[in-house]
C-alpha cells in the first residue's frame, strides 16, 4: 500500500488502467466497430479513388487522383475517430457515470483525459494502417515513406481527441455534440486538401485552409504518401503542436469543472 | 485464511486511533453552505451514519471525503492520510459505492470488477483473483458472465459494493446503499453490509432511511442543513429527543373528524400523516385516548419512540419531505 502517492505528477496505472476499459470494450463489440475502422473507409477509398479518379486522371506531374486522394482520406476518417472518442463516447461516459466510478481510484483529471486521448491515438492508428493496407493493395501508396502517414495519424489523434473534450465537457445535452461533426469535423473533410489541393480554392479561402488543423495533418500525411517531404511539413507539425498545446489547459479545465463538483 | 481475514486490510489508524476524523469542513455552492461546519469521528471498525433529507449535504460531505470534492475550509483525516492535501492517496485506501452505481455497462460483471481492480492499481493477476473472490462473496458468481444491464436492481447495488471491496479497503463509504431498492433487495445489501461490518471494516454511510440507520449504524448523526443537530448511538438518540410510546390511530377518512375534534378540545398535540394519527402523550405517560374507544373506524396501537421521532423533533420536520 504507497500513501506517499502525491497528486502531482502522472500515475502511469491510471492511463494504461482507462485505456485498457477502452480497448477491452472495444474488443468486445469488434463487430460493430469495424464496419467504422476499416469498412467504412475502404469504401469511401473504393468510390473516390476508383471513381473519381477515373474522371480526373493526374493532379500533379505523375500522381494519380487516387494517390493523391489516399492520404486525405486516411487522416481525415482518424479526425472523425479521434472526435468521436472524446465528444460522444466521452460525453456518454460522464452520462453513465464512468469517469465518476473511474475517479473514485487514484486517478486525476489530467490522467482521465490523457487515457481518453491514447485511445483516441490508438483508435486514429487502427483505421489509418488498416485502410493503408487496403490502399498499398491498390497500389496507391507505393513509396515505403508511406509508413511514417502513422505520423500523422498519432498527431490527429492527440489534437483532436483534445479538442473532442471542449465539446463533451460542455454539452448541455447529447444532441449539442451534432455540431462537432456538422460545424468542426465536415466541413474540415472536404476542405482541408483532402480531395482537392488548397491552391485551386480562391485566393481569400486559402489562409482559412491553412488554419484548419486537418490542413495540416492532410500536408503531412500527404507527405509521407508521395516521398515528397519538405519544410512545409514541419511547419504543419509545429502548428498541430502549438494547437495541442493551447486546446489542452482548456479540455483539462472544462473536464475537471465537469467532474469535480 | 478464512473468508473473513481476507477480506480487506487490516486498519491503518489516524493519531488519534480513529479512521475517520472530519473537522470543521465547510463548503459554498455560490452562497449557499451546503455543509457547514461538520465534525465527526468515526473508530475503527464502526459503521457510522449521515443521517438526513435530501438536500442536507449528506452526498457533498462523503464526496469530500474520498477526496472528490475540494473542502473550502477544514482538515479531514483518513486512515492517517490528510485528505484536503492528498486527495489522490485517500482513494488507495477507501472504497467508494457512490450514489449512482456507475457500473459499466459495455463490460460484462467480471470486467467491470477486474478494470476497476487494474485502474485501481491491482496487478492483472491479483486483479483477475481479487475479482473471482469478490464476486463468490457477495453471491454473483453465476453472473460473472452477465451483461450489467440484465441485473436487477439489488444486483447492481451489490456489484457497486463488491468493486469497492476490488482493493480490499479497510474503510468504505456508501451513499445511500440501499436507495431505490425493493424491501427484499434492500435486505440482502443490509446482510452484506453487516458481513463487512463483522470482517472489522471501518464503514461511513449515509441514508434516508430510518430502518436502515437503525439497523445497520452503530453510532450516527443527524444532519440537516449542511449541519449536524445532534450525535449518538441509535438508542441514545432515541432516549434523547423520542417519546417513550406513541399512540398511532388509524382511523377511516368518515371518523377523522372526530378524531380531530377529540384531541383538539384536550389540548393533545397529535400529527397527521395520511390516515395515520400519531399522537404522544406528556412526560412519557400514555396520552388520555379513553373518550376515542369504540369509535367506528378508528384502530389504536402504540409503539416505542424511533429515529423518526427523533428526526421530527430535532429537525421539526418529517425527514422524507
Amino acid at each position: 500500500m504507497n500513501l506517499a502517492i502525491p497528486n502531482s505528477g502522472i500515475r502511469r496505472r491510471s492511463v494504461t488502467g482507462l485505456w485498457l476499459r477502452h480497448a477491452v470494450s472495444f474488443v468486445r463489440y469488434w463487430k460493430f466497430v469495424i464496419t467504422w475502422v476499416l469498412i467504412e473507409p475502404v469504401i469511401m477509398l473504393v468510390a473516390v479513388g476508383f471513381g473519381v479518379g477515373k474522371l480526373v486522371g493526374s493532379v500533379e506531374d505523375g500522381v494519380s487522383y487516387a494517390e493523391f486522394v489516399t492520404p486525405g482520406l486516411l487522416v481525415g476518417n482518424a479526425m472523425f475517430h479521434a472526435l468521436f472518442e472524446t465528444s460522444w463516447n466521452a460525453y456518454n461516459r460522464m452520462d453513465n457515470d464512468i469517469y465518476e466510478t473511474a475517479l473514485t481510484t487514484p486517478i486525476t483529471i489530467t490522467e482521465i483525459a490523457m487515457g481518453d486521448i491514447l485511445w483516441a491515438v490508438t483508435r486514429s492508428i487502427m483505421t489509418v494502417a488498416g485502410t493503408a493496407v487496403v490502399a498499398a493493395l491498390f497500389g496507391w501508396l507505393n513509396n515505403w515513406e508511406a509508413i511514417g502517414i502513422i505520423i500523422p495519424a498519432i498527431m490527429v489523434g492527440i489534437t483532436f481527441g483534445t479538442l473532442g473534450f471542449l465539446f463533451s465537457a460542455t454539452a448541455p445535452h447529447m444532441t449539442f455534440l451534432t455540431l462537432v461533426f456538422t460545424l468542426i469535423a465536415t466541413p474540415m473533410f472536404f476542405f482541408s486538401g483532402s480531395f482537392f489541393p488548397i491552391s485551386i480554392l480562391p485566393n481569400w479561402v486559402e489562409p482559412i485552409a491553412w488554419a484548419m488543423p486537418l490542413t495540416a495533418a492532410v500536408n503531412i500525411g500527404r507527405g509521407f504518401a508521395l516521398a515528397s517531404l519538405d519544410m512545409s511539413h514541419l511547419w504543419s507539425a509545429l502548428y498541430l503542436i502549438a494547437l495541442t498545446a493551447v486546446l489542452w489547459p482548456i479540455a483539462t479545465f472544462l473536464l475537471r469543472r465537469k467532474l469535480i463538483k | 485464511m478464512t473468508e473473513k481475514s481476507k477480506l480487506h486490510n487490516d486498519a491503518t489508524r489516524n493519531t488519534d486511533g480513529s479512521v475517520i476524523h472530519a473537522d470543521n469542513i465547510r463548503k459554498l455552492y455560490g452562497d449557499v453552505a451546503a455543509v457547514d461546519g461538520i465534525t465527526f469521528k468515526v473508530e475503527p471498525g464502526e459503521t457510522y451514519g449521515l443521517l438526513g433529507p435530501n438536500g442536507a449535504g449528506k452526498t457533498t460531505m462523503m464526496r469530500m471525503l474520498a477526496g472528490l470534492s475540494p473542502v473550502d475550509s477544514g482538515e479531514i483525516m483518513v486512515a492517517g492520510i490528510d485528505v484536503v492535501k492528498n486527495n489522490r492517496a485517500v482513494r488507495e485506501v477507501m472504497g467508494v459505492v457512490t450514489q449512482h452505481d456507475g457500473l459499466d455497462g459495455g463490460l460484462t460483471v467480471f470486467q467491470n470488477l477486474f478494470l476497476f481492480g487494474f485502474l485501481a492499481g491491482l496487478s492483472w493477476k491479483d486483479s483477475k483473483n481479487r475479482a473471482h473472490e469478490v464476486l463468490e462473496f457477495f453471491g454473483l458468481r453465476d453472473r460473472t458472465k452477465a451483461n450489467t444491464y440484465e441485473l436487477s436492481g439489488g444486483m447492481k447495488r451489490r456489484l457497486a459494493i463488491a468493486r469497492a471491496m476490488m482493493t480490499s479497503s479497510n474503510v468504505i463509504v456508501m451513499d445511500e446503499p440501499s436507495t431505490g431498492l425493493d424491501p427484499q433487495s434492500r435486505n440482502r445489501v443490509w446482510e452484506e453490509l453487516a458481513i463487512l461490518k463483522d470482517a472489522g471494516v471501518t464503514v461511513l454511510l449515509s441514508t434516508h432511511y430510518m430502518e436502515e440507520a437503525t439497523t445497520l449504524c452503530d453510532r450516527l448523526s443527524i444532519m440537516d442543513h449542511g449541519k449536524i443537530l445532534d450525535e449518538g448511538t441509535p438508542d441514545e438518540m432515541i432516549e434523547r429527543h423520542a417519546p417513550k410510546e406513541i399512540a398511532q390511530l388509524r382511523v377511516a377518512p368518515a371518523s377523522l373528524r372526530t378524531v380531530r375534534d377529540y384531541l383538539n378540545e384536550r389540548e393533545i398535540s397529535f400529527r397527521e400523516v395520511g390516515a395515520l394519527v400519531s399522537v404522544k402523550g406528556v412526560n412519557g405517560d400514555r396520552p388520555d385516548l379513553s373518550g376515542l374507544e369504540g369509535t367506528e373506524g378508528v384502530q389504536t396501537t402504540f409503539r416505542a419512540g424511533n429515529l423518526e421521532d427523533v428526526f421530527l423533533a430535532i429537525t421539526g420536520r418529517e425527514l422524507r419531505d
